[in-house]
Parts: structure tokens; C-alpha cells; sequence
């Protein structure tokens, strides 16, 4: 039973209710070790639908053909690597397809720089490996392991940023697709339907580079920063509402217009291009997401509840937004004064306010 | 139950080639229809010549400006090309049955004056917003259901099609999944009256075609009519168009060819009708369903995939194709279709082979769905509307004597003249030098611009004008960009911007427009260098261009040009040259006069345009020239434009020179800054007693050593002085030396000595060690 102060649950007892009407509601054929046919899978990410009277919310907003591509290559036993900048939903994707697929997102590796072989792998409990010896109860499995003898996938979290040893380490379990414990004398085949979704940050880039070996194991999906603008509002609003409900901000919900001006000036400068795509603009050396955009929002409110009058005003905006945009000193300087100049001061009497006072802090 | 086959079909789709002739020889009809303006049939023997290749098109244009144009573009997988040669393999009679092209274009002329009328009607009811207007219910027309399809499929219709269509192997069920999906599109679809009447008169026309066939003697089920899968219930259902009818049909004088068409150019022409944005697949499509089934597209695309890929220096290996495969089998799954479409394989090629990313795969995409194919005619089949265009615009423009084999010159005053009585005289040699360096653009050897003879004078060019069989050939090759010799250049123009990849490139072309007077195209490559400045560029680079725009923002209006577009790009060229010109400052003594050139041309830009900030320069100057830790012949050059604009007082001047000049200052930084400071306005300096005092103050100031390295520069600095400012600067000196001028002055004039020659030729050499 879900406990109630958890801070989060995870995907598969927040979306019980649909995961049940979903397998409930079944046609299709189930592939092996998994609990509904991809095509439910899919409905379960897109929603918007109905099942057997329960409403499927979506889960991730975006194109529908990636979601495809990615079930897709978890049927065909390939594993799957999801790459994107930060704040593109990748974890989020990773954990509701395995709680789709195996009603389990809890199989979980987190890649850093200090994971080791043993956590792809297995490890021992010393106090028992000392007291009996090898055997299989004092054998801690690691998730990938618990994966393999079950047949359900794994998540690997940010798999660049582990050593290239421990990477290494997943090469031969996705291409033999089996596991030896020689101090055991085992050998562990894995069962049908494990698979492996690693996640990678493309800003990680060159702190450890993929192998090609390890990168031919899997099949790729690039997941995009939302591709229209009133996506990236509705995600921005949405969370920030979210976000402030939870963390009693005593300020009130930036006004639609207040999101717009942020998410436009994130857009513009992420894409370096104006929205109407007439201009082509500097891009900043910081990323600039929609996670980005809504921790911006979310300080600004902190700001105008703690020490203003609870509503989100320029200057508030303003500072939030030199900080984000102003990463690394000269360069991007610049380049927001560029953008301050051709693009916001031209933009008439709305944003005049919002212009004057980001000009004065990046004088 | 009789009557003639009406054989529904998509254009270009090669499911409905296949199927077409699975039918045509079942049927073995004496006579096959095809939907095409049969005023072409005799155009028809071209296209079973033996050395025809495809792609080909048929065109018919208008004789008379405004040139209005049909296209038909025909591949090897056209269901109506494959009818055509099913005839004529099979001794069967083949004609075209629909309006003839010369009603075509006159019903399109109808068509665009009803459209500008409208927007006109439009306008007026903005003008009173008062009257309440009714929400229009939106009517469904045939894009609005491909839209609805769309968003309710979520694949963009041609997949849909491909999906649900082309991949149908049984022929019976294709006709008639066809004919039905025609029917209810039909039945759907309110398109605006003007085009619901324009597909009844189409239909009433063929099936009068069709009676006059009959009439003619070969019985109804041996004639097989291939129309788009649109008409076929119309055609079931409606009457032969009656003889008067026929007679107000309205008509344009028009002439058809036929034209070499390319794949690029198939793929280029959007729209639902025609889609064909994959000719290179589509073909591939059709290989497969002549060959070894439907079922080897997925095979043959993605190996010919992986080895362009690999041809573009990339690795794939086996294991991914075979991947692909795989994945591209599940995708299909998923959406139900029978085979993977291209979109399918693409995904999945994306996925496996290039890393998520499409940019990976975009080059080879491009080389396998579309293709570099181009197609063939026998000589001297086409006659162009590029080609005609081109005699009539000789005419107009009285060049006519010019299209001769002996080269001729042509001198033209760009100017308006005002003692003639019409404006298109007035303007004549403005539109000749426009169509002209329209040739120029489209690389045809006809005309070559010579250089300009005198210096400053804008409104004169100078051409030499000689014709060449090539020329011709050149000419018919401008086909393949656009209808008239405008539009060609038009392409071609915007062709070369995109590829361009420098802002220097982009200029040129922004300028190439400009001469050609095409405003449009000016304004894309205009857009293009607003593009490319953002990652751009050096300084110099930027400011060059800045000068370039300038030109034609003061000079557009002997060309007719409105430079107003061009006036946001250079307040942005400007506003970033500023920024970086305290940047580009620290820089080497190689690289520094490309700056003062820059910072020369920065300060004429800012004087000839008030709309440039002047306060923002001037004060960037004056941190130039303030600041210790740029490159001294930088800063001496900021100081010199201050002193020209007179922003800097006498005290200031004082100061700095002293400050440079001082004792201790090494040799090459004070000489320098001299340098720089006598790089312009150098009458101002003449002028100006205690400079001189000061700097022969600092040369005496200086060891043995220094002075030589001083001497470097100071040389260099008074190498551009003209003898007169020479001879000036030696009557200061005598002065400030207490001698009589002229003394200093031969002193300072005489040939050097031999022994000073040397010394000199030895500073040549001079090692600057760290500089």
C-alpha cells in the first residue's frame, strides 16, 4: 500500500489505476515477459484516452513516433539509450516504459563517476562470504542481475558517467546476453524480455565518452527539447503550479504572459533563431530547458513572496534571468545584450519594462 | 456491364503503375485514354522515343507575358507514362483526354485575378470592422480532409497513402480501394465553387472525349480510361460537355513542350495532389514490384542507405542494417501495414545507424529518396519557356542586333532620362542591365560585364555582348530553375544563398540580386547573411559587409531598389562590430591595420547613417583610445578619428601624447601609437606645433636601440605622407629645432647616404623578438 509522506512514488503505484484498466483491457498480443501488448504501452505514455472507464493521463508530451521507435526497439530485445539535454524527460521516459512493460521501475543503476563493476554486476556480502564461503545466498545481485534471471528491463541512469570499465562491463551482458558467477560456477542466461534503457545527458559529452561497441548495442532515441511553443507553456505552467503547490511560496502564479516572456526568450536563445525564424540569433553557452525555465519561475516566486509583494514583477524576472543566461561571463554578456538590443527592445510597449530593467543589470 | 475501364490512379505513384498495367493487360483495349491536355498528343511520340529518359515534364506556357505555366512532371513510375508505353508497346491507340493546356492557363489566369480580387474585397471589409461578421462554418475542402487524415493517422499523408494504398497487392482490391477512397474524398471534400466547377467542366470535357471515341467507332469496353481516382465517379456520372460549351471555354495563347525534368525538382513540388517528396524511394518501390516483390523495398532502401552512408566517409556495419530491418519490422507491426513505408525505414534507420540523430543520416537520406537523376530528350524536342522568354525579353529590350556571332559593345547609363516621352524608355538601359546581369547569374556566356571606367561613377556599366551556340544550350538548362529567365535567376539566386557559408558569400549574392533588381531574392539573401553574421565573423569581415549594405542603402534608388529592408541588418552588423572592436583591439602588429581599416570604415558607415547610434561610437572610441592594454596602433587610430570629429580637445590631445611618448615607453609601442594617430586627419596633426615637440622630445629621449626599433615604425608611418605634408612637417620641425626651414627640409628631403641606406636595409632584418 502506497504510504502517504513518501516524497515520491514511483510510476507504477502513482499509475496503478491505469495500468490495471490498461492490462484489463488487453487485445493485442503480449510479447514475452511483458504485461501488455506494445500497443497498450503506448497508450499508457500518449494517453488521452479512455480504458474500461479510466482515464489514461499522458506522460510524456512529444512526438508520438519516438515513443514508438522506443517500444519498438524494447520488443525487438535491443536495448535502448536515451539521449537528450538535461531536462528532456529522459529519466521520466525510462521509468514509465519499464513500468509499463514490467509493472517495476524500481531495477534502477545510477551511473556517476564512482559506480563500479559490482553495481552492473554483483557483489558479496563480506560478513557471510567470510562466514560460509561463496555461496549463493551471500551474493548481492545487482539490478541488471535481478533483470536478467527475471526477464524485465533494467534502467542504467546516466550511463556516460561512469568509468569506461563499468561500461565495458555492459557490453558483453547485451551481447551474450548472459552473466557467469565463477566463483559459483554459474552461468546466468538471461530470460526473455530483459532488456536494458540507459540514459545519457548530451552535455555529458567527452566526460566519458561511449564506446562504439557499447553504443552499437543499442538503439538510439534523441529526445528533443519540446518542439512547439505552446508544448513547452503548458509544460512550464503545469510544473510550475505543480512545483509552488508543493513548496508554499506564498506568491501568486506568474501570469500567462510572465511564462510566455520567459519561455520565448528560452526558446530564442536555445534555437538561436527568433520564433517567427526571420532572425538568427547568438545561442548561450548554458542550457537553457524547459527544467531550466521552470526552476527560473519558480525562484522568481520564491523571491517576490519572501521579500516583494507576492506578484512576480520585472525586476524579480529580470534577475532570475541574468543568472540564467549569463553562464559564462564575457561571452554570453554579450551575446544577451545582443539579444536585449535587436530582438526584446524591439518588441513594443508589452516588453519595454521587462528591457529597461535587464539592461540595467547586464549594464 | 460494359461501358469504358475508368482506371482510377495518384499521380506518381508507382502501387498505381504497377496495378495499371496488371490491368491494361487483362483488358487489351484498342484504345487507352490518359488524363492530359490533348492538345499534346503529338508530344506523345517523345515520350516512347528510345532515347527518351525520365524524369520529363510537359510544359505549356502562355505566349504573352504575364508567362503562366503548367508543369506535368512524368517519372518512369507515372501511372499515366506506363499507359502511354503500355500502348505503345501493344500497337494500341494512346491519346490524352483532358482540356487542352491553352483553357488551362486561361482558367489559372481566372483562378489568380479571382484571388487578388478577393484579398482586395478582404482588405475593404478590415475598413469596417463595425459590421459583425458571421463565423464562417469552415468548409472541407480536399487539403482540410488530408489535414484531418493527418492529425488523425499521425503520419503525414504520404505514408498514409503508402501505407494503406501502395502497399495493396492484389490489383482488383487497389482499383478498388482506390476508386472508393476518390469517391468519398469526392463526396467529402466542398471545395470553394470555383474549383468544384473547374473539376466538372474537366470531366464533362474528357467524357466527351471518351463519346467521341466511341463515336468513332471502337466499342466502349475497349477503351481504358487512366484519370486521377478523383474523377472516376464523375466521370461514371456526368454528361459530355455540349459544342457550345466548347466554345466558351475561354483560351490563352499557349505553346506546349516537353522538357528534361530532374528529381531534385519532383521532390521540390509540395502539395498533397502530387506528393512525391521520395522519387529516389519511389522508384526503388517500383524496381521492387517489377522484381522480387513489394517486400524487397525495405532491403534494397536501407542497404543503399548504409552504402551512401559509408561512401560519405561514415561506418556502418552489417550488424546495423540488419538491425534496421528488424526494427523497422516492429515499427511496421504497430501501425498494421503490411511492409515498413519509408518513414518506417528512415526511423529505424535513424535509430541503428545514426545515432537518434537524422542530421547524421541527412546527406545519404537525401542521395537515396531523391536522388541526383536526371532526365534526357532527344535534341531539339524542347522549346522552353525560358527560351522564349529570353527572345521576347531581346526584343523588348532592343538587344536583338546583339545575337550575333561577332563580339560588341554596350555602354549603358543607368540613370533616369528624362527627355523621353515613356517611362519604360526613360528606364531602358536600367532594364537592360537587369536582364543582363540576370544572364550573368544564370551562367549563361552571353554577356560580360566589363570594369567600371571611371572611378565613383555608378550609374555607367559596360558590357561586351557576343552569342554562342552554348548559350543556347545554357539557356535550356535555365529551364530546369524556373519559367523565365527571372524566375530562373530567382532559383539560381536563392539556390547559391543557401549553400553560402560565409557573410562575404552572402554579399556577394545579396549584391547579385540587388544588380539583377530582384527585390525578393535580395531580401532572402539578405536573410541569409542576417544568419550566417550571428556565428560570423571577424571583425574585418563584418565590417566590410556593413560598407557593402551601405552602398546600396545610399545608392539603391539609381536602381529603383527600396533599401529600407536592408536597414535592421546593418544596425545589427553595426551594433556587433561595436561590441567586438575593444576585443579585436588586442591583437598583433599583422592583424592590427586590418582593425584601423575596419574602425576607418565603422566611423564612415556611422557618418553617412544618422540612424546609427553616434553617441555608442564615439564613447568606444574614446575607451579605445584610453586604454593602455590594446594594441597601440589600435588606439593611436581611435585617437585620430576622435581628432577628425572633433571630440577631442587640444588639453586632451596634450595629455595622451605625453602619456604615450613618455620616457620609457618602449620604442615600439609609443612609435606605434604614432603611426596610428597619423593614419588619418594628418593636416590636424601638422597643424599641431606641440605634437611634434613632444615626439622629438621622446626620439631624443630614446637609447641607440630603441631608436632603431622606433624608427621601424615611424618609417612606415611617414611612407604614406605626400611631399608636401612632408614638406610641412619639416617647417615644424625647423622651428622646434630653431633652424631655418628650409635647412630641415633638405635635410629631411635629401637622398639618404649610402651608409644610412644601409642601416635602413638593415632594419629590415629587424629582429622584434616577442612582438
Amino acid at each position: 500500500m502506497p504510504e502517504k509522506n513518501v516524497q515520491r512514488l514511483p510510476a507504477e503505484e502513482l499509475y496503478q489505476r491505469e495500468l490495471d484498466a490498461l492490462i484489463s483491457a488487453e487485445a493485442d498480443p503480449v510479447p514475452t515477459g511483458w504485461r501488455m501488448s506494445p500497443k497498450s504501452v503506448l497508450t499508457y505514455l500518449t494517453g488521452n484516452e479512455t480504458v474500461r472507464g479510466v482515464e489514461i493521463t499522458p506522460k510524456y508530451m512529444g512526438s508520438r513516433r519516438l515513443v514508438e521507435i522506443a517500444i519498438a526497439t524494447l520488443v525487438t530485445d535491443r536495448a535502448l539509450l536515451l539521449i537528450g539535454e538535461p531536462g528532456t524527460a529522459k529519466s521520466w521516459l525510462s521509468e514509465h516504459l519499464s513500468a509499463a512493460v514490467n509493472g517495476d521501475s524500481t531495477k534502477v543503476v545510477q551511473g556517476t563517476a564512482g559506480t563500479t563493476e559490482e553495481q552492473i554486476r554483483y557483489s558479496w556480502n563480506y560478513a557471510m562470504l567470510i562466514a560460509r564461503g561463496p555461496c549463493p545466498e551471500a551474493m548481492v545481485k545487482s539490478p541488471v542481475y535481478r533483470a536478467m534471471e527475471t526477464g524485465s528491463i533494467a534502467r542504467v541512469e546516466e550511463i556516460s558517467r561512469c568509468a569506461s570499465e563499468v561500461q565495458d562491463a555492459l557490453i558483453s551482458i547485451l551481447s551474450e546476453k548472459r552473466l557467469s558467477v565463477p566463483e559459483l560456477g554459474l552461468e546466468v542466461p538471461a530470460q526473455k524480455g530483459f532488456s536494458v534503457i540507459a540514459t545519457a545527458n548530451t552535455r555529458d559529452k567527452g566526460v566519458n565518452d561511449m564506446s562504439a561497441a557499447l553504443k552499437r548495442r543499442f538503439n538510439i532515441v534523441v529526445l528533443p527539447t519540446p518542439s512547439d511553443m505552446a508544448t513547452e507553456m503548458e509544460i512550464v505552467s503545469t510544473r510550475v503550479a505543480q512545483l509552488s503547490a508543493g513548496l508554499d511560496l506564498n506568491a501568486r502564479q506568474p501570469d500567462g504572459d510572465v511564462v510566455e516572456k520567459v519561455v520565448t526568450i528560452f526558446r530564442e536563445l536555445r534555437s538561436g533563431a527568433t520564433l517567427d525564424g526571420k532572425q538568427k540569433l547568438k545561442a548561450t553557452s548554458g542550457v537553457l530547458s524547459a527544467a531550466e525555465a521552470i526552476s527560473l519561475l519558480a525562484n522568481s516566486m520564491a523571491l517576490a513572496g519572501s521579500f516583494g509583494d507576492g506578484r512576480v514583477s520585472d525586476e524579480d524576472l529580470a534577475a532570475a534571468l541574468q543568472g540564467a543566461v549569463v553562464k559564462d561571463e564575457d561571452k554570453d554578456k554579450l551575446t544577451w545584450k545582443e539579444y536585449l538590443e535587436n530582438v526584446m527592445k524591439k518588441r513594443g510597449s508589452a516588453w519595454l519594462p521587462l528591457y529597461r530593467a535587464c539592461r540595467e543589470l547586464n549594464g | 456491364m460494359g461501358g469504358p475501364v475508368l482506371f482510377g490512379i495518384r499521380h506518381l505513384s508507382p502501387g498505381a503503375a504497377y496495378h495499371l498495367r496488371q490491368a491494361l493487360d487483362e483488358a487489351r483495349p484498342r484504345l487507352v485514354l490518359v488524363e492530359g491536355p490533348d492538345d499534346l498528343n503529338e508530344q506523345m511520340q517523345w515520350l516512347c522515343h528510345p532515347e527518351t529518359r525520365f524524369p520529363a515534364a510537359i510544359m505549356a506556357y502562355t505566349r504573352t507575358p504575364p508567362v503562366r505555366t503548367i508543369l506535368y512532371p512524368l517519372a518512369a513510375y507515372s501511372p499515366e507514362i506506363q499507359a502511354i508505353l503500355w500502348a505503345h508497346e501493344h500497337g494500341a491507340e494512346c491519346r490524352f483526354m483532358d482540356l487542352p493546356s491553352s483553357v488551362f492557363l486561361a482558367l489559372q489566369a481566372a483562378a489568380e485575378e479571382r484571388a487578388i480580387a478577393e484579398m482586395e474585397a478582404m482588405e475593404d471589409e478590415e475598413e469596417a470592422p463595425e459590421e459583425l461578421e458571421e463565423p464562417e462554418e469552415p468548409s472541407a475542402t480536399t487539403e482540410s480532409i488530408y489535414h484531418r487524415l493527418e492529425t488523425l493517422t499521425g503520419e503525414d499523408h504520404d505514408t498514409f497513402w503508402e501505407r494503406t494504398f501502395e502497399q495493396l497487392e492484389d490489383s482488383g482490391e487497389y482499383q478498388a480501394a482506390c476508386n472508393a477512397f476518390g469517391a468519398q474524398l469526392r463526396e467529402a471534400a466542398r471545395d470553394n465553387i470555383a474549383r468544384t466547377a473547374e473539376n466538372l467542366v474537366r470531366e464533362a470535357y474528357m467524357k466527351r472525349n471518351i463519346r467521341d471515341a466511341v463515336n468513332g467507332g471502337i466499342p466502349e469496353e475497349k477503351i481504358f480510361c487512366v484519370c486521377g481516382a478523383f474523377h472516376v465517379r464523375g466521370l461514371e456520372t456526368c454528361q459530355p460537355m455540349s459544342d457550345d460549351e466548347m466554345k466558351s471555354l475561354p483560351r490563352l495563347d499557349s505553346t506546349a513542350t516537353l522538357m528534361p525534368y530532374s528529381y531534385f525538382r519532383l521532390s521540390s513540388r509540395s502539395g498533397y495532389g502530387a506528393g512525391n517528396r521520395a522519387p529516389g524511394y519511389f522508384e526503388l518501390l517500383w524496381d521492387a514490384m517489377n522484381g522480387k516483390g513489394i517486400g524487397e523495398t525495405a532491403y534494397l532502401y536501407l542497404t543503399r542507405l548504409a552504402a551512401a552512408h559509408r561512401k560519405a566517409g561514415n561506418l556502418v556495419s552489417s550488424a546495423e542494417v540488419i538491425e534496421a530491418v528488424r526494427l523497422a519490422e516492429v515499427l511496421r507491426t504497430m501501425r498494421g501495414s503490411r511492409y515498413p513505408t519509408l518513414q518506417d525505414l528512415r526511423d529505424a534507420a535513424v535509430t541503428t545507424m545514426g545515432h537518434g540523430q537524422f542530421s547524421e543520416l541527412s546527406l545519404a537520406a537525401a542521395d537515396t529518396e531523391i536522388g541526383k537523376k536526371i532526365g534526357l530528350l532527344p535534341e531539339g524536342v524542347s522549346r522552353t519557356s525560358v527560351q522564349e522568354d529570353f527572345y521576347r525579353q531581346l526584343k523588348v529590350l532592343r538587344l536583338e542586333k546583339f545575337r550575333a556571332p561577332e563580339l560588341q559593345r554596350l555602354d549603358l547609363d543607368l540613370r533616369e532620362k528624362l527627355d523621353v516621352k515613356s517611362r519604360d524608355a526613360a528606364l531602358g538601359d536600367l532594364r537592360r542591365s537587369f536582364f543582363l546581369h540576370r544572364l550573368r547569374v544564370l551562367n549563361i556566356q552571353f554577356a560580360r560585364l566589363l570594369p567600371s571606367r571611371q572611378t565613383g561613377a555608378n550609374w555607367g556599366e559596360y558590357w561586351e555582348l557576343r552569342w554562342t551556340p552554348e548559350a543556347e544550350i545554357e539557356i535550356v538548362e535555365s529551364s530546369l530553375l524556373g519559367d523565365t529567365i527571372e524566375g530562373a535567376a530567382a532559383f539560381a539566386l536563392r539556390e547559391r544563398a543557401e549553400a553560402s557559408t560565409s557573410i562575404a558569400q552572402a554579399a556577394a549574392i545579396f549584391s547579385d540580386a540587388f544588380l539583377c533588381g530582384m527585390p525578393e531574392a535580395a531580401k532572402h539573401a539578405l536573410s541569409v547573411l542576417q544568419g550566417l553574421s550571428v556565428d560570423a565573423a571577424a571583425l574585418a569581415e563584418v565590417a566590410a559587409t556593413a560598407e557593402q549594405l551601405s552602398l546600396v542603402v545610399r545608392y539603391g534608388g539609381l536602381r529603383r531598389f527600396d533599401a529600407a529592408p536592408v536597414v535592421p541588418l546593418l544596425e545589427q552588423l553595426y551594433l556587433r562590430s561595436c561590441l567586438t572592436l575593444e576585443d579585436a583591439c588586442i591583437c598583433d602588429a599583422k592583424a592590427a591595420p586590418a582593425v584601423t581599416q575596419a574602425i576607418d570604415r565603422l566611423n564612415a558607415l556611422q557618418l553617412n547613417h544618422d540612424f546609427l547610434d553616434q553617441d555608442m561610437w564615439l564613447k568606444l572610441l574614446e575607451r579605445v583610445s584610453d586604454r593602455d592594454d590594446l594594441n597601440t596602433l589600435c588606439s593611436g587610430f581611435a585617437m585620430a578619428v576622435l581628432l577628425e570629429r572633433g571630440a577631442v580637445d587640444e588639453e586632451l590631445l596634450a595629455r595622451e601624447v605625453s602619456r604615450r611618448l613618455s620616457p620609457g615607453v618602449p620604442a615600439d609601442l609609443g612609435a606605434g601609437w604614432f603611426e596610428g594617430l597619423a593614419g588619418k586627419n594628418r593636416y590636424a596633426l601638422i597643424t599641431r606645433l606641440s605634437l611634434w615637440r613632444h615626439l622629438d622630445e621622446y626620439l631624443r629621449g630614446l637609447d641607440e636601440e630603441n631608436f632603431r626599433r622606433a624608427l621601424v615604425f615611424l618609417r612606415r608611418a611617414f611612407a604614406e605622407f605626400s611631399p608636401g605634408e612632408k614638406n610641412d612637417i619639416a617647417e615644424n620641425l625647423g622651428e622646434i629645432w630653431g633652424v631655418n626651414a628650409r635647412q630641415a627640409a633638405e635635410v629631411l628631403m635629401n637622398d639618404l647616404t649610402e651608409a644610412e641606406q644601409e642601416v635602413l636595409s638593415g632594419l629590415d632584418e629587424f629582429d622584434f623578438d616577442d612582438i
